[in-house]
């Protein structure tokens, strides 16, 4: 009974409370352009309690846009590690969901799926903001 | 006693009101940029989320150490707390309690730099230089302004300096300047946006926090907002007579409005002003501000013999 409500608690903090790392595994920019866009009077995300961190060890989400590079490989692995556990990855653009317009580049491995699981794919090139905003909303619902 | 400690006006009142008063924060500095800002439980929320997670350490720190700091800043804030009179209510005083008041509020900070100290990371050992580097620039104004009330009204005791001002004259008419000083030296204290020097999110990410998460993160946040709370309440007791007037019910209506109006003055001045550089800060405060502060010690010395 008492860990049932104690769950709940924790899962209703959880859904209220995302704080959100950015990292560029090898975008072009653009998606990171529109994702900061979230953060401007326009769109506010503070309203659904999701707030930008630039620390891993702070974060909830990891989210990657672009391809993941031979360079950045490595960095996102050990961004992905530093996160605490409950965490999420989100991926922005459909560079980073497939490799896009990079595909079978010599120096990119693919979608960031390729490197570490990913719980949400929101393609688009760039993808506009309200899309990012629903995105965010449906891992809301997914998460326990 | 417990009921001291543990509600009234112990951990439960100053959890509500740190609370309370993260949420008029930030609410308030969204407003100033045009955004709507967040809902009213956010602070809770989020406090509850990373109790929730884990607790991830750097190899090679500590653990024992880089646990019991924030503990102990949180314990040092909170005990400072219970000293504090609000709306006019004393539950614990005794002469000499503004220095043990003073002492404990500046305690937090020293902690901030051995956090950054002990957590071993390039971002953290800046950023606890950088505490260490502000902690010297903005507390001796701010102690130096403390003491004007307390010279003004000849006591250490929070509670004499309350009430004795009710009697007599606030101390803010005799001293603005003094007001200003602590204003500046409780932004400093709180490490908040125009002195976020050790934390600054652009240049350090997060300061001394870099390594911290989960449970001891959310304790860091916390022993900040109720160092906000019970620095505000300290300022209005000190300066303001801690409102207090005839009635009981005018009292906490005058002692909430003057701690709001201090609140949205921080959100204010976060809202308006970008980050000093450090040097800056520095030259501030040892060229003007240590200066002006002992004017006003003697501008209250000579006064006193005036009279
Ligand atoms: S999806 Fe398009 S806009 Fe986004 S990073 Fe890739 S190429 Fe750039």
């Amino acid at each position: 009974m008492t860990s049932t409500l104690i769950q709940k608690v924790f899962r209703w903090a959880r859904r209220k409370s995302l704080w959100v790392l950015h990292y560029n595994s090898g975008g072009c920019n653009g998606c990171d352009i529109e994702f900061l866009d979230l953060l401007t009077p326009r769109y506010d995300v503070e309203r659904l309690g999701i707030r930008q961190e630039s620390v891993p060890r702070h974060a909830d989400i990891l989210l990657c846009t672009g391809p993941v590079t031979r360079q950045s490989r490595d960095r996102v692995l050990q961004i992905f590690t530093q996160i605490p556990e409950p965490k999420w990855v989100v991926v922005v653009g459909s560079c980073g969901c497939s490799g896009g317009v990079f595909q079978g580049s010599d120096y990119v491995l693919g979608g960031v799926d390729q490197v570490i699981p990913v719980d949400l794919y929101i393609p688009g090139c760039p993808c506009r903001p309200e899309i990012i905003i629903e995105g965010l909303i449906k891992l809301l619902e997914k998460i326990e | 006693m417990s009921f001291k400690v543990l509600v009234f006006p112990g951990f439960g009142f100053l959890f509500c009101l740190a609370m309370l008063a993260e949420w008029i924060d930030r609410r308030m500095i969204a407003r100033f940029q045009g955004r709507v800002g967040p809902p009213v439980f956010q602070p809770l929320a989020d406090f509850i989320k990373l109790l929730g997670k884990e607790d991830l350490l750097p190899t090679g720190v500590n653990e024992k150490l880089m646990a019991a700091l924030p503990l102990i800043s949180l314990a040092a804030c909170l005990t400072a707390g219970m000293y504090i009179p609000v709306a006019g209510v004393s539950v614990n005083n005794f002469e000499g309690d503004l220095i043990v008041v003073l002492f404990l509020l500046s305690l937090p900070s020293l902690l901030y730099f051995l956090a950054g100290w002990s957590s071993i990371g390039i971002y953290s050992i800046l950023g606890g230089n950088r505490a260490l580097l502000q902690f010297f620039s903005y507390e001796v104004p701010f102690l130096l302004a403390l003491s004007g009330p307390a010279i003004l009204n000849s006591s250490w005791n929070i509670t004499d300096i309350m009430v004795n001002q009710s009697t007599s004259i606030w101390a803010i008419f005799v001293l603005p300047v003094g007001f200003m000083l602590a204003f500046f030296g409780l932004i400093g204290k709180l490490k908040r946006d125009p002195l976020d020097i050790p934390k600054a999110q652009s240049e350090i990410v997060a300061g001394p926090l870099t390594e911290f998460s989960g449970r001891k993160l959310a304790i860091w946040h916390l022993a900040n907002q109720i160092q906000t709370v019970v620095g505000i309440f300290l300022l209005v007791d000190t300066y303001f007579g801690g409102g207090v007037i005839e009635s009981r019910l005018a009292t906490f209506l005058l002692f909430s409005f003057l701690a709001l109006l201090i609140l949205v003055s921080l959100s204010v001045m976060s809202a308006m002003y970008a980050r000093l550089r450090i040097d800056q800060l520095a030259r501030l405060g040892w060229k003007r501000l240590i200066p002006l502060s002992l004017l006003q010690i003697a501008f209250i010395v000579w006064m006193g013999k005036g009279f």
